[in-house]
C-alpha cells in the first residue's frame, strides 16, 4: 500500500488537525454525491476509498478517535415499485445507450415522472446538460414529492449557479469588499463587543 | 478552437506565468519549424493549453531554453522544449482547427465576404495536408467533428447536440493522452469532452447577439426562445446572458469533476488556474462586463 501521508498530501510529523484537515479537504474534493450521476463515478469512488484507507491507517496508527465518511448517494438505484427496472439496471451497469434505446421505444402515453428522471439521467451522464436539466424539471412538475427525482434537479441547479465551475455573477470574487459588508462587519464587531459587556457603536 | 481557455493572469504564480508564456513561445516555433512561418498565425491559447497539458501529464522534463523571439528579432523569449510529441500533436491540431475554420467561412459566407478565407485556404490546405500526414487518426477527428458540426446546423438542433461534435473532437484528443492507462481513459475523455463543450457553448453565446443581427444560426436562439428578435436589450438581454451562463457553469462543474480525477504532473497549479478561474473570467468578461462592445480605453478605467 501506498505511504498514507502521501495520499492525503500532508508530511508524517504533521499534527492530528493537519491530517484532518487535508483528508476533509480530499473528501470534500471526491466526495462521491458530486459524481452522482456521471460516468466518473468509480474513479471517484476509488480515490474516495483510498482516501478513506489513508485516514483510517493513520487514525490507527496514532490512536485517536476517527470521524468515518459516510455519505448518501443520490444516484440511480433499484426501485421494488419501478416501471422501468430494466433501464434502472442499465444505467447502473453504464450501458448509458441501450438505455437510452429501451427509453426512447417507451410510447409518448405510457411517459411518466418516472420516464423523464431516467431519460435526464442519461442524457446528464452523456454531457447534454441542458436538456437533462428539462428532463429532471419535468419529472419533479409530474411528480413534486418524489426526494429522487428533486435530488437529481437541485443537483443540475446547483452546477448551472456557479459554485463548483464556471462563473457566478453573485459572488464576490477574490476576496472583494465592499460598503456594505464593512458596515455588517461593524454591526456585527459591536455585537461581539456588548456580549462581552463592552460597545462599539454606542448608539446601537 | 477560439482562444478562449487561457489562465488568469493575477491569480498566476510569476514562475507559473514565465512556464506557460514559455509553452506558447515553444508551440509557436515548432509551428514554424514544421509547417512554414505562416503558420504561426494559426497559434491560439487554446493549442496551448493543449501542448501544456500533454507536456505535464506525459511527465516530460522540460529544459528552459532563451533565444531571440521569431516574431519580433529585437525581443528575448524564453522556449520550453521538451522530448516527445506533445508540441507536435498541439501544433497539428492548431493547423487542423484553423483549416476547418477557414473551410467553414467559405460555406457559411458569399462570394465576395469569403475572398480572405479563400486566400488563406490556398496556405492552410498544404499545411492540412501535412499534419494529416503526421496525425492521420487527428486529421479524421477534425473531419468528422466538422461535418457532424454542419449537420447538427442543418438540423438546427439545440445546444446539446451542436456542442457534441466539439466535445467528442476534444473527447478523443485528451482520451489518448491517458496512453496505455486504460482505468485513467474515462476521466481524461471526459475532461475532453466537457472542456470541449465549453469552449463551443461559450463561442456561441458570445456570437448570440451577432447571428440575431445577421439572422445566422445559433443553437441558443431557440432555445432561449428569441425567434424573429433582431436585437437584444435591457431585461430581454440580461436573461438570455445569464442563461447562457448558467449552461455554461453547469459544463464547468463537469470539467472540474473530471480534472480532480487526472494525474496532471507538473503544470496542475496551471492547468487548476485555467480550468477554475479562467474559464470564469471569459465569462465574466464576455458575458457580463460586454467587452467586445467596448474600447480599449473604456475597460482601462473599470
Amino acid at each position: 500500500m501506498t505511504d498514507p501521508y502521501k495520499v492525503l498530501g500532508v508530511s508524517s510529523s504533521a499534527t492530528d488537525e493537519e491530517v484532518k484537515d487535508a483528508y476533509r479537504k480530499l473528501a470534500k474534493k471526491y466526495h462521491p454525491d458530486q459524481y452522482a450521476e456521471s460516468p466518473l463515478k468509480e474513479l471517484a469512488d476509488e480515490k474516495m476509498k483510498e482516501i478513506n484507507e489513508a485516514y483510517d491507517t493513520i487514525t490507527a496508527q496514532r490512536k485517536s478517535g476517527s470521524s468515518y465518511y459516510g455519505g448518501a448517494q443520490n444516484s440511480v438505484n433499484y426501485h421494488s415499485n419501478s416501471g422501468f427496472s430494466d433501464v434502472r439496471s442499465l444505467i447502473m451497469s453504464g450501458r448509458i445507450a441501450d438505455a437510452e434505446q429501451l427509453l426512447n421505444g417507451v410510447p409518448a402515453d405510457r411517459r411518466n415522472a418516472e420516464w423523464y428522471f431516467l431519460k435526464g439521467s442519461v442524457l446528464y451522464r452523456r454531457g447534454w446538460l441542458e436538456e437533462a436539466k428539462d428532463h429532471f424539471s419535468r419529472a419533479c412538475q409530474l411528480d413534486p414529492g418524489n426526494g429522487e427525482y428533486s435530488a437529481a434537479l437541485n443537483q443540475a441547479m446547483s452546477q448551472r449557479g456557479g459554485m463548483y465551475g464556471g462563473y457566478n455573477p453573485n459572488r464576490a470574487m477574490g476576496g472583494e469588499c465592499n460598503t456594505c459588508d464593512m458596515c455588517s462587519g461593524l454591526l456585527m464587531a459591536d455585537c461581539c463587543c456588548e456580549c462581552l459587556g463592552g460597545d462599539l457603536i454606542r448608539c446601537c | 478552437m477560439f482562444g478562449y481557455v487561457r489562465p488568469l493572469k493575477p491569480e498566476l504564480l510569476v514562475r507559473e506565468y514565465s512556464q506557460y508564456k514559455a509553452v506558447y513561445c515553444q508551440l509557436c516555433r515548432v509551428l514554424g519549424q514544421e509547417y512554414g512561418p505562416l503558420a504561426r498565425f494559426a497559434l491560439s491559447y487554446d493549442c496551448a493549453f493543449y501542448a501544456m497539458a500533454a507536456l505535464s501529464v506525459s511527465g516530460a522534463k522540460p529544459q528552459e531554453d532563451r533565444a531571440r523571439c521569431v516574431m519580433n528579432p529585437f525581443k528575448a523569449c524564453t522556449y520550453l522544449p521538451a522530448p516527445g510529441d506533445s508540441y507536435q500533436k498541439a501544433s497539428a491540431l492548431c493547423v487542423l482547427l484553423t483549416y476547418h475554420k477557414l473551410r467553414d467561412n467559405l460555406l457559411d459566407q458569399g462570394f465576395f465576404r469569403s475572398l480572405g478565407s479563400r486566400l488563406l485556404l490556398v496556405f492552410a490546405r498544404p499545411m492540412a495536408k501535412k499534419a494529416e500526414k503526421r496525425f492521420p487518426w487527428l486529421a479524421a477527428a477534425a473531419q468528422k467533428a466538422m461535418e457532424a458540426q454542419r449537420q447538427a446546423e442543418l438540423e438546427l438542433a439545440g445546444p446539446d447536440q451542436c456542442a457534441q461534435p466539439t466535445a467528442q473532437l476534444l473527447e478523443q484528443v485528451f482520451g489518448q493522452l491517458a496512453g496505455c492507462n486504460e482505468k485513467l481513459r474515462p476521466a481524461f475523455e471526459s475532461f475532453g469532452y466537457f472542456l470541449g463543450r465549453w469552449v463551443y457553448l461559450m463561442d456561441a453565446a458570445d456570437d448570440l447577439a451577432q447571428d440575431l443581427a445577421e439572422g445566422s444560426f445559433n443553437p441558443f436562439i431557440a432555445r432561449l426562445g428569441l425567434e424573429g428578435t433582431k436585437k437584444l436589450e435591457g431585461e430581454q438581454r440580461r436573461q438570455a446572458e445569464e442563461s447562457c451562463n448558467a449552461a455554461l457553469n453547469a459544463t464547468a462543474a463537469r470539467l472540474v469533476l473530471a480534472m480532480n480525477l487526472i494525474p496532471l504532473g507538473d503544470f496542475r497549479p496551471i492547468i487548476e488556474n485555467v480550468v477554475t478561474k479562467g474559464l470564469p473570467e471569459v465569462q465574466r468578461e464576455i458575458l457580463f462586463l460586454h467587452v467586445k462592445n467596448k474600447t480599449r480605453r473604456e475597460l482601462k478605467k473599470e
